[in-house]
């Protein structure tokens, strides 16, 4: 057996939309962005998903709770996965937006899992400035 | 007929050849691409120097290192300099492309194949790097785990059930038990059988997923006259179209294929009767989605996935134009008359490529 | 817009992929040769062409090569192409001074080894054309881990360099169809 391994070490630079976006979650929050027919897009693109136009920069303050809206469980996470225990992966909508974004929910077991159940956001202690400093979803 | 500029409705395919699907193919991808482009070119009956137009597909990230695709040509013998493209893209794409070409009226003969080896990767770490690399891919989230989210979208819609699902694994499964080139294979699979399994991704089971295949697969396409000098009964082409839909799963509707809906318009499907369908959906859920969205089901008229389809065997990079060659198969064996063929790359049916292919 | 930081307009990300596959047929002979300190190639049943290593098949004639194609190659060359990297320390270099990137074509072989080392000769008296004679590494500190399927061949880590040998050059005919 041979072993090839490849690194890529990207350094991304955001931009004002995503930096917002991820800007917030050091601080505990979560943002959106209004798009061209008034839905609250989270998280925030800068594109509009069906018109293509710029929807600017202006952040729209969601959460910080938030519903689950589709979701399948993992019960064996694997080494890139953002949890090391059983967790969902799931489609999460925070209060006020309109659409959902993809995110672990640390339920624990997938008894506690169902379509429309509420969930609150849980943080890493230390960010990093990635998406996985939302380092999960909680059952409320 | 003359030979007119722009024959769109006048290209056909007139040679394929595919490896088996296989879990773990000891040679490396331009071995598997070697004997599979040369039986295809023997197939149409051309010299290999006849060829106007050559494409290739496949994923350098699959292969594991840059420009592997430059190797991949050496397939279609590129010395002396031959005009060629790639796509990094399933095969379809790169059948698009020569399609397209052809479409010029300068060349007669182009040749598309696609491969893929995903046994020395592990695909769940591959294809999250398809995804968003600022929303998606640092979450590790695999093809998997997104097929079990629309899976449960689509379930939540009382579009499907779990025993749909199964149903789709068991027409995949059944009709692949002919196919020598499949890799899951069972004559006797049954709903009762499958909705036994556990979970592994729930509410998806193991069979509700593609294996993990190496494989390639060659097409060639001839043009008007030539292509009736070089096969009995060609495969014309109709029409051929590809769409695609926003990439962040949240702002779509998963539980649908717009894009595949409307790519099979835009190819010339206007839902008329249709002998057979070979799908790319490489999730059973998916396979669902796609009928729905082309108005078939697994009970209709038309023979959904004869080969078995994507849930049979997934080489992927290969595996949508595999399934426009079993769909022109069938034409040039004279067994069907229509025949629509499906493939798809990004996540969750992102993007969506439709051949419509006739009989004389 | 919300106000964002300099320092955290920027996200960094690793991403990390590992392959594993068994070496293909002919290059699990060719790796096993060169532990013995043999080198093989297959020659092309149809154009005469012998590559090192074998892919194969013939890359110019595109028909398989099999193992009754191959043959025992000698250990000596010339260099063809060549550069001196001044090593930067971008990210995974692990070389600190100027060093030999070499490309060496075997006495009757078609195809060159790439990335060799040549050592018995000032980096300022390099030159195309120049004879080298592989420096074999003691048997039990040969290693062919580093070879894999993909890319362009490879000679593992069985040689310490090809080293000059102060024979006369060959002449540019030998070379200049093997020059980048």
């Amino acid at each position: 057996m041979t072993e090839t391994k490849l690194e890529f070490p990207y350094s991304r630079t955001l931009g004002p939309v995503v930096g917002a976006f991820l800007a917030g979650l050091r601080e505990g929050k979560l943002y959106g962005i209004r798009g061209a027919d008034g839905r609250v897009l989270t998280p925030p693109l800068e594109y509009d998903p069906e018109t293509g136009e710029s929807l600017g920069t202006d952040m729209v303050p969601v959460g910080p709770g938030g519903t689950v809206v589709a979701w399948t469980w993992v019960e064996h996470p694997a080494p890139k996965h953002p949890l090391s225990r059983p967790f969902s992966f799931a489609l999460v909508k925070p209060d006020g937006a309109d659409t959902p974004m993809v995110a672990p929910v640390d339920a624990g077991s997938i008894e506690k899992m169902s379509t429309g159940m509420k969930v609150r956001p849980r943080f890493k202690p230390e960010p990093h400035g990635l998406i996985t400093d939302l380092e999960a979803w909680e059952p409320v | 007929m003359p030979a007119a500029k722009s024959t769109r409705g006048d290209i056909a395919i007139v040679g394929y050849a595919q490896t088996p699907s296989l879990r773990d193919a000891n040679p490396s991808e331009v071995q598997l691409l070697v004997p599979t482009v040369t039986a295809a070119i023997e197939m149409a009956g051309i010299g290999r120097r006849e060829i106007g137009f050559t494409c290739a597909g496949s994923c350098d990230y699959l292969t594991g290192g840059p420009f592997a695709f430059v190797s991949n040509l050496e397939a279609a013998g590129a010395w002396p300099p031959i005009s060629e493209s790639h796509v990094e893209a399933d095969g379809a794409w790169a059948m698009y492309e020569a399609w397209m070409r052809l479409q010029e009226g300068d060349i007669d003969i182009a040749l598309a194949f696609g491969s893929g080896k995903s046994s020395p990767s592990n695909p769940a770490e591959v294809w999250a790097q398809q995804l968003d690399p600022y929303y998606l891919a640092p979450l590790g989230v695999d093809p998997v785990s997104l097929a079990g989210i629309q899976a449960r979208a689509l379930l939540d819609s009382g579009k499907a059930t779990e025993e749909d699902f199964a149903r789709a694994v068991v027409n995949s499964r059944r009709n692949a038990a002919s196919n020598p080139n499949a890799q899951l294979r069972d004559a006797d699979a049954s709903v009762e059988a499958l909705m036994a399994q556990p979970y592994f991704r729930a509410p998806l089971r193991k069979h509700d997923c593609p294996p993990i295949s190496d494989g390639a697969v060659a097409v060639v396409m001839a043009r008007g006259d030539r292509a009736r000098e070089l096969c009995a009964r060609p495969a014309w082409i109709r029409g051929m179209d590809h769409r695609i839909e926003a990439h962040q799963p949240g702002v779509r509707d998963l539980t649908s294929s717009p894009s595949t809906a409307l790519a099979a318009r835009k190819a010339g499907y206007d839902g008329g009767p249709l002998d057979v369908v070979e799908l790319c959906g490489t999730f059973s859920p998916q396979e669902l989605i796609l009928l729905d969205a082309l108005g078939l089901s697994l009970d209709g008229d038309t023979k959904v996935n004869p080969s078995g389809g994507a849930l049979a065997g997934n080489p992927i990079m290969a595996v949508g134009l595999v399934r426009i060659a079993e769909a022109a198969a069938r034409i040039i064996d004279g067994s069907a008359n229509r025949a629509l063929a499906h493939a798809t790359g990004g996540p969750l049916l992102q993007q969506n490529l439709v051949c419509l292919l006739e009989g004389e | 817009m919300t106000d964002t930081a300099k320092e955290h307009m920027v996200m960094e990300h690793l991403v990390t992929l590992t392959y594993h596959e068994r070496l293909t047929e002919n290059l699990n002979r060719y790796a096993d040769n060169l532990l013995e300190g043999r080198i093989i190639g297959a020659k092309c049943p149809s154009c005469g062409r012998v590559f090192v290593p074998s892919k194969g098949y013939c890359s110019l004639c595109v028909v398989p090569t099999t193992e009754a194609d191959e043959l025992e190659l000698p250990d000596t060359g010339i260099v063809t192409g060549f550069t001196i990297i001044a090593p930067v320390n971008y990210y995974g270099q692990k070389k600190t001074e100027p060093f030999v990137y070499a490309s060496v074509l075997l006495d009757g072989a078609d195809t060159t080894l790439g990335g060799m080392d040549i050592t018995g000769v000032a980096h300022s008296d390099l030159r195309s054309g120049m004879r080298v004679k592989a420096k074999w590494k003691p048997r039990g500190e040969r290693s062919v881990e580093a070879m894999s399927n993909r890319g362009w061949g490879g000679f593992g880590d069985v040689v310490e360099s090809f080293e000059a040998t102060g024979e006369p050059d060959a002449d540019e005919e030998a070379f200049k169809e093997h020059l980048f």
